[in-house]
């Protein structure tokens, strides 16, 4: 073999068609290449379906890949010192070339992410999907969900301005307030007793590897629990149709292409319930796809990113608190509740950051993972949007997000200086910034 | 399985190195409680009793008010006990600006979701005649110290 017909076939390798001219050279696209391998060879109609799941887990996982990108870039430019942090930020804003739109679409990409993730958890929810088999893969999706909003929230610390610094104190104070070992954890997760460089540096190296690792080990198993389950649950009403009951996996342990030709290999289990006709090649249908998901996803956090900067407040100060200081938006429900859940009884206070902190959210989380056992409603209604039979379900649900959202614009909206209820058209007191 | 000395030796072998396996994880982790902490002190001096004028004074760097009334001086936290933002004085009154809490002007909850009052600290004279603060000594509401005339 030349030298160029080596490079030619580490090419081929490395690329495919976009455009198979044969079914060979279309699963041969999957199969043999590196960046596909993990797709089936090929997937029901729909679960490539736009209207189906809107694509929402796909974006959000381009969009921690955006985030993985840009943020390794900011590596290069970030110190994470408490007297250098802040400065950094200045320097990417001001110094380096086009750093601000690095910062820019790292930070909005961040809040597209924890945006498109609950989406993604709403989508699931409405059809049902969770259901059955697939609700191992639900709590997957709950760990994940878990793991964003701590990247989100390691992430905003980093900056080291005043949004950052009063986020460390209000957090690791909610910590606190759990029973008995409150004040370990806080201790553990500030390296100290005061919040300081210690801090920084914890929070900074779980933000740029642990949370990171955790999210694409969870996000790797959650896309082969996907195949595992047979698919999207847009392919349970074409199972039903066909009345097909899943068969008992063959006892195999060939994953090779002789095992898919035979049908003995764990991949053919779902694709043999469908037929012909329900199902398309993954190459191109699948890849054209997640190309234009991606193009859009990427632009559209490039033009909001060179629509609206990344907030940046005042350098971190201990002495003084912003009036109002309030957290970013998907926290904002959170800083309500812990602002207006202290009980008391008798002569004892309990504080909402216990109450609203730790308790409403953990019991938000549980309920949510055993959901899918506590779930009665009929079988056979999964992988449609809405089905009538889920009213009940869909409606608890859809009351819950209601409630948040709720939360989330009134405190957005209505709280002003010192947490005062202003409503619309009242003007708020100004305030100092600093002493 | 019989339970011979093959077994038990192997058994010995192949469980002390698991076990010198979970110690050094746990070794590891124990990394992540400081031993030596870089931190200001709990107990510090503040200014001179004169310099501070009649009524509430705010102290940014520790994160408290001196209150003078007449030769009396007490102090109160100015960190929130309900998630540690720091309050502010308005003339009759702390308020926080993160969760809404208000605090009477001897730190008692009066609104929001503070669960304790604002802590009083101790308060004594340096030898070197400044105000001294054990911020590890909480106090009763009701504390003054009066500091004694230095000697002309």
């Amino acid at each position: 073999m030349t030298a160029r017909e080596r490079a030619g076939a580490l090419w081929r390798r490395l690329t495919w068609t976009w455009d198979p001219a044969s079914e060979h050279e279309s699963g041969d696209a999957i199969v043999r290449n590196l960046w596909l391998h993990w797709f089936p060879a090929k997937v029901a109609r729909q679960s490539a379906s736009w209207n189906y799941s809107l694509w929402l887990g796909a974006a959000s996982a381009i969009l921690f890949l955006i985030l993985n990108v840009t943020g390794l870039l900011l590596m290069f430019f970030y110190v994470p010192s408490t007297e250098h942090a802040y400065g950094s930020m200045k320097d990417l804003d001001y110094a380096v070339t086009l750093g601000w739109l690095l910062r820019n679409q790292h930070r909005w990409a961040a809040h597209a992410m924890v945006a498109v993730v609950f989406l993604h958890m709403a989508r699931v929810f409405f059809t049902g999907a969770y259901r059955g088999q697939r609700a191992w893969n639900w709590l997957v999706g709950l760990a994940l969900l878990l793991a964003t909003l701590l990247a989100s929230f390691t992430g905003y610390l980093l900056p080291w301005d005043q949004l950052a610094f009063w986020a460390v104190t209000v957090g690791t104070n909610i910590a606190r307030e759990a029973p008995l070992i409150g004040e370990w954890i806080r201790f553990v997760l500030l390296g100290g007793s005061e919040i300081g460089q210690n801090a920084l540096l914890r929070f900074y190296v779980l933000h740029i590897f642990f949370l990171p690792a955790i999210i694409w080990i969870l996000f790797a198993y959650h896309m082969w629990r996907v195949r595992r389950d047979g698919g999207l649950a847009a392919v349970e009403p074409i199972r039903q149709a066909r009345s097909v009951q899943p068969k008992a996996t063959p006892a195999t342990k060939s994953y090779s292409l002789f095992g898919l030709t035979r049908g003995t290999s764990v991949v053919v289990r779902s694709s043999t319930e469908l037929e012909e006709q329900d199902e398309v090649f993954a190459s191109p249908n699948l890849t054209r796809r997640l190309a234009l998901v991606f193009l859009i996803v990427f632009n559209l956090t490039l033009l909001w990113s060179l629509l609206a900067n990344a907030p940046l407040e005042e350098a971190a100060n201990p002495a003084v608190t912003p009036n109002p200081a309030k957290a970013p938006w998907y926290f904002l429900w959170l800083q309500e509740l812990v602002a207006s859940t202290t009980i008391p009884i008798g002569g004892l206070r309990i504080s909402g950051g216990l109450i609203g902190g730790i308790v409403v959210p953990g019991i938000l989380l549980l309920v949510a993972a055993i959901w899918p056992w506590l779930d009665g409603s009929p079988a056979g209604n999964e992988g449609v949007w809405f089905p009538r039979r889920r009213l009940r379900q869909n409606l608890v649900f859809t009351l819950v997000f209601a409630i948040i959202i709720a939360l989330i614009l009134m405190d957005i909206f209505l709280r002003g200086p010192y947490w005062h209820l202003y409503w619309p058209g009242t003007s708020w007191p100004a305030m100092p910034r600093t002493l | 399985m019989k339970a011979t000395r093959r077994w038990f030796l192997g058994a010995v072998g192949k469980g002390s190195v698991a076990l010198a396996f979970v110690v050094q994880l746990a070794a590891a982790a124990r990394a992540f409680l400081p031993n030596v902490l870089y931190e200001p002190l709990k107990r510090f001096k503040l200014k001179q009793p004169d310099q501070y004028p009649q009524g509430y004074t705010f102290d940014a760097d520790r994160r408290l008010f001196v209150v003078r009334d007449q030769e009396r001086f007490h102090v109160i936290s100015a960190v929130c006990t309900h998630l540690g933002c720091t309050v502010q004085w308005r003339q009759d009154e702390f308020a926080c600006p993160c969760h809404g809490s208000r605090f009477s002007t001897d730190g008692t909850v009066i609104a929001g979701p503070a669960p304790r009052p604002l802590p009083w600290y101790e308060v004594s004279l340096s030898p070197d005649g400044f105000l001294e603060v054990d911020s590890a000594q909480e106090v009763a509401r009701g504390f003054s110290f009066t500091p004694p005339r230095a000697k002309a």
